[in-house]
């Protein structure tokens, strides 16, 4: 019986073992955009018809680990902010709140997004935004113009 | 250099540089020279496969053929040999073996095929020749198994520690002309104290190789011990406090760019086609590529080929794994149970008639368990780093088996293994994961079709979505009491078994009457060893039914495994060290709860007591008790590290631990959905040592992890009256 | 070209405003101590200081980090190769074991002591909850914090 045992797994092994000696396929598709070293063509941005938006938008790339903003995108690390400005804290459907953001009863006017974003611990003790502060005044400004503006368009 | 005898296992030799080296041969006629460049300080000097080299200096340096992935094997291994050979712990170095098939540990291709293998001294040279042969086929030069310690220590550091320890001692009596026997070695030294002689080890290092190699070195006994049982600082703890330790994703290669991969959502799917439009336009992207099996977009920086990763459009083949939902496969599991009934599925241990017992016990006690699969999340994300060009190729990861990786990458590259360098760096986390090929794979392939050095990243979505998961499982009990409650049948019928086999079994209980067996059920998802394999959740199963049964006798769960443990004495102290440390039986606060476990695995013998407080809205486990037993604890810091290391890994997957399939693909993604214990939840941890046989030993790496589940759950339904049959205690209400 | 100051020297980087600081430092000023984990603000091994505060690397902007001071784990000790008391306490304590975590872990516990010096285990727990530590060393961590901050002593181990 033992030996039966051993003998199973050993087979199992060296099936493992087999799996190695696979022949490795090379690419299917292959699209070489550039060499490396060589200069990388002149990118077309859009040009930002404000320069406050556009420097919010370049900002809140480092939000979008965590937080969508289009219409209906789904919640993320943290909720969706489509239509955030003007809302009441803790009513995006579908996510989990702390309890502390909860009953904040903080309404979400530019001046207290303004001032949770610059320290959300501090603004609401519990609050499971642990990263995302934005020290900078004018970088602040800039973001909230900014998702404003995604709503408003 | 050094003599090798044709049936010896140890080998010797003096560097040109004046080193000594002692080796225990991995097979007769070893080919020394092809070590020599591998290992080699400087061109002057040759290594053969070594374990141990002495410098001019005195400087005493072990070769660790196991990597170091934080359960301190590198620390722990020295230690052994530098004890056996009486060497300064100061001034004591650590080098990790090549990756090169010499350093294929042929003591844990014993201890993994045959771990009950006794043969005559006479043999042991065959014997071990053939497993070496059967280790090196499969590429074992591995880490994994709780083996290192027990089977490479055991078997070859302190041999070979005794076996130049005895050669120097033997060039020193011969220089002085005094009989060996009045010579004694320490901290380096040799001394004759009768003539007040002492000299460095180095002083007769080229002398000590000239010297016939001891057949069989004697080694100590635990009570000269004096480095081993010590709890000796790691040596790999500084470089890992002020950011200098270099992991396997720090690899930094001249010209190196970034991948960033995605594999189908489905696992065994494949790329169908790509829509990468977009991508082309992003900035940085240099190369996109279709796998076939995967997409990966090469950039200039990790984060811009993700970003562009993250804008192509993929379509993926239809498989079998579509649409199979979570609740399909435990179906599936149920399915496959029912259709084994009484006597189907495979027999992997019997005795007595389990079915007649049941049919005749005076009380009856039946119940079922489920666990999920689990992710092994080790907190470095799956890389690796390839450059392959000229015919040659090299390859910069952490694995735990960089043999084997040294292979896979050869095969992926369409290279011979000897124009393949493997690099390997440290592990941040293997938990079983970094035992498997794909990152390298993928890695060699990618950096094959573009010729110049990538670096691979998952991310840790990636991650978490296609790993090689702990299997989901269902086990099936019924036990039999007789009539003074006594535990006389158990019948057993799980799915999966994956290794080792005998995670499912318990011969360690005195049950008169037992049948234990597995189905097998195929499943689309990829299986992988994960920190105590199997044991993870036959742990879970077997002492939750012991709990069970034990109140179905009216017992209390530590009374009646005594009973069950009554004829093993080294068992039942292991298991009244954790009751006693618990104060077992003292009254708890209301809605708090202890529970006990009991769990012999990879060689050690561990139990558990935690105590749960449930007055709040979910479980918090506020102490564990442990008492572990490992024949003979060589580090005990070390140890109880690794002991308190699988509390916490196996505790987390306890609470939470849980990966779902929906539609064929998993669920989970990242922290947030698939959670970890983090230290707000931690609870206090006390360790017992228990050294009860130095002459077998045990590991550490795993055994502490098995107990936590049903030592939490158990504490749970002492606290509540609720059984958990089901993981993770998290999916449960307690409201 | 992004002005930046790192570990007290003044560097400069030509990259993306949006990468997150994280891939910067490693990829970019080849100091590869900070860790990448999850990427999401979840695990906390690639936590540095920006000027002063511990943050997540791999949440932070290149352009959020511009103008202000960086510090990594590669500059937590001192010029002369002494290493910072939390950083001497975790070799005491013996606390790391992959070692992933371990740099975001210290940056953390550094971070925590230089606000508060005496914290409470309450304090520890709170300030210390952002960083996973996968082998689970989080008793140890415990330990060493508490011997930086002169609280109590961790268990010897010997040299």
């Amino acid at each position: 019986m033992l030996l039966l045992i051993r003998a199973a797994a050993l087979s199992s092994l060296i099936v493992l073992a087999a799996c190695g000696a696979d022949p490795a396929p090379g690419p299917v598709e292959q699209i070489i955009v550039r060499e490396p070293g060589a200069a990388a063509a002149v990118a077309s941005a859009e040009a930002p018809a404000d320069a406050l938006l556009a420097e919010g938008k370049a900002a809140f790339a480092n939000c979008t680990a965590c937080h969508t903003l289009e219409e209906g995108a789904p919640n993320g690390v943290g909720p969706n902010l489509f239509g955030i400005v003007g809302a009441g804290a803790g009513e995006v459907a579908g996510f989990a709140y702390s309890d502390a953001l909860k009953g904040s009863g903080i309404t979400w006017t530019a001046t207290e997004l303004d001032s949770f974003i610059a320290d959300p611990a501090a603004k609401i003790p519990g609050t499971t935004m642990v990263a995302g502060a934005i020290a900078d005044a004018a970088k602040r400004q800039a973001v909230i113009a900014y998702i404003d503006s995604v709503t408003a368009n | 250099m050094g003599k090798w005898s044709r049936r010896a296992f140890i080998g010797a030799g003096v560097t040109a540089g004046g080193a000594l080296i002692v080796g225990v041969a991995v097979r007769q006629g070893n080919p020394i020279d092809e070590l020599g460049p591998l290992l080699a300080n400087g061109e002057n000097e040759q290594l053969l496969n070594a374990w141990v080299k002495v410098d001019t200096d005195n400087v005493v340096t072990a070769v660790i053929p196991h990597v170091e992935m934080g359960q301190g094997v590198h620390t722990a291994l020295a230690q052994m040999l530098a004890d056996e050979m009486d060497a300064d712990w100061n001034k004591v170095q650590i080098l990790e073996a090549p990756a090169d098939m010499q350093y294929v540990s042929d003591s844990i291709g014993r201890d993994f095929l045959f771990p009950n293998l006794q043969v005559p001294a006479l043999l042991e040279p065959t014997v071990a020749g053939g497993i070496l042969e059967l280790a090196q086929a499969m590429g074992l030069q591995f880490t994994g198994g709780s083996y290192s310690v027990r089977a490479t220590g055991q078997r070859a550091m302190r041999t070979a520690g005794a076996a130049a320890r005895e050669m120097l001692v033997a060039a020193a009596a011969s220089e002085w002309q005094v009989p060996e026997s009045e010579i004694t070695a320490a901290d380096s030294m040799v001394i004759h104290a009768r003539s007040g002689k002492s000299e460095p080890f180095a002083a007769f290092a080229r002398a000590a190789a000239e010297q016939s190699l001891p057949a069989k070195p004697k080694l100590k006994s635990p009570d000269n011990y004096k480095i081993m049982g010590q709890p000796m600082a790691r040596h790999d703890i500084p470089a890992k406090v002020d950011g200098s330790a270099i992991f396997g994703i720090d690899a930094d290669v001249p010209g190196m760019k970034y991948a960033a991969v995605k594999a189908p959502p489905v696992i065994g799917a494949t790329v169908e086609s790509m829509n990468a439009s977009t991508a082309k336009t992003m900035p940085g992207v240099l190369q996109i590529l279709n796998m076939g099996d995967f997409v990966a977009v090469v950039a200039d920086s990790y984060w811009l080929a993700q970003q562009a990763l993250n804008s192509i459009d993929t379509r993926y083949s239809k498989t079998e794994g579509d649409g199979l939902d979570q609740d399909a496969i435990f179906a599936r599991y149920a399915a496959a149970l029912d259709e084994a009934g009484e006597d189907g599925g495979d027999t992997q241990t019997e005795a007595g008639d389990a079915v007649q017992s049941f049919a005749e016990a005076a009380t009856k006690v039946e119940a079922e368990y489920t666990v999920p699969f689990l992710a092994h999340a080790t907190m470095e994300p799956m890389n690796c780093t390839a450059w392959v060009r000229d015919g040659k190729c090299d390859v910069w990861s952490g694995h735990q088996a960089p043999v084997n990786a040294r292979q896979a990458a050869a095969d992926a590259a369409g290279l011979a293994f000897e124009d393949v360098t493997y690099h390997n760096g440290y592990l941040g986390g293997g938990f079983g994961r970094r035992s498997d090929n794909d990152a390298i794979i993928m890695a060699t392939r990618i950096a094959k079709a573009t010729g110049y050095p990538v670096k691979m990243i998952w991310s840790r979505e990636e991650d978490t979505a296609q790993d090689h998961y702990r299997p989901s499982a269902t086990s099936r009990f019924k036990g039999g009491l007789d009539k003074d409650g006594k535990l006389v049948s158990w019948d057993n019928i799980h799915t999966h078994l994956f290794d080792p086999a005998d995670a499912p079994t318990v011969p360690y209980y005195n049950i008169a009457s037992h049948k234990i067996r597995k189905v097998d059920v195929p499943m689309h998802l990829r299986f992988g060893p994960w920190r105590s394999v199997d044991h993870s959740q036959h742990g879970f199963f077997i002492e939750s039914f012991v709990d069970e049964m034990a109140d179905a006798a009216g017992k209390d769960g530590y009374a009646f495994r005594r009973e069950l443990l009554a004829e093993s004495p080294r068992h039942l102290k292991v298991l009244d060290t954790a009751a006693k440390m618990s104060g077992w039986g003292n009254a708890l606060p209301e809605k708090h709860g202890r529970g006990i476990a009991f769990v012999p695995s990879f060689g050690s013998i561990v139990a558990q007591v935690a105590e749960v407080d449930m007055s709040g809205p979910k479980p918090k486990v506020t102490k564990v008790y442990v008492a572990a037993d490992p024949g003979f604890v060589v580090n005990p810091d070390g140890f109880t590290a690794q002991m308190e290391s699988g509390i916490v890994y196996g505790l987390t997957a306890a609470l939470y631990g849980d990966i779902t399939l929906k539609d064929g693909a998993v669920q989970q993604s990242n922290f947030h959905d698939y959670r970890m214990l983090r230290i707000d939840e931690m609870p206090e941890v006390e360790v017992a040592l228990i050294n009860g046989d130095h002459e077998r030993l045990g590991g550490g790496g795993e055994p502490g992890l098995p107990p936590i589940a049903p030592a939490v759950t158990n504490a749970i339904f002492a606290a509540t009256g609720k059984r958990i049959r089901a993981l993770p205690i998290a999916k449960h209400d307690f409201a | 070209m992004i002005k930046l100051n790192v570990n007290g020297q003044p560097r400069e980087v030509d990259a993306d405003p949006a990468t997150p600081l994280l891939w910067i430092i490693r990829e970019n000023l080849k100091m590869p101590g900070t860790k990448f984990g999850c990427g999401i603000a979840q695990c906390g091994a690639c936590t540095v200081h920006l000027d002063g505060k511990p943050v997540r690397s791999c949440s932070t902007s290149l352009s959020a980090a511009e103008g202000k001071t960086i510090a990594t784990i590669e500059g937590l000790a001192s010029e002369d190769g002494t290493l910072h008391k939390v950083q001497q306490a975790w070799i005491e304590a013996q606390v790391p074991q992959c070692g992933y975590c371990q740099s975001g872990q210290i940056m953390s516990a550094v971070a925590l002591l230089e606000k508060n010096p005496r914290p409470t285990d309450a304090q520890i727990d709170e300030a210390m909850a952002g960083n996973v530590c996968r082998c689970g060393m989080y008793g140890r961590i415990r330990r060493a914090i508490k011997a930086a901050a002169d609280i109590d002593q961790p268990a010897q181990v010997e040299a």
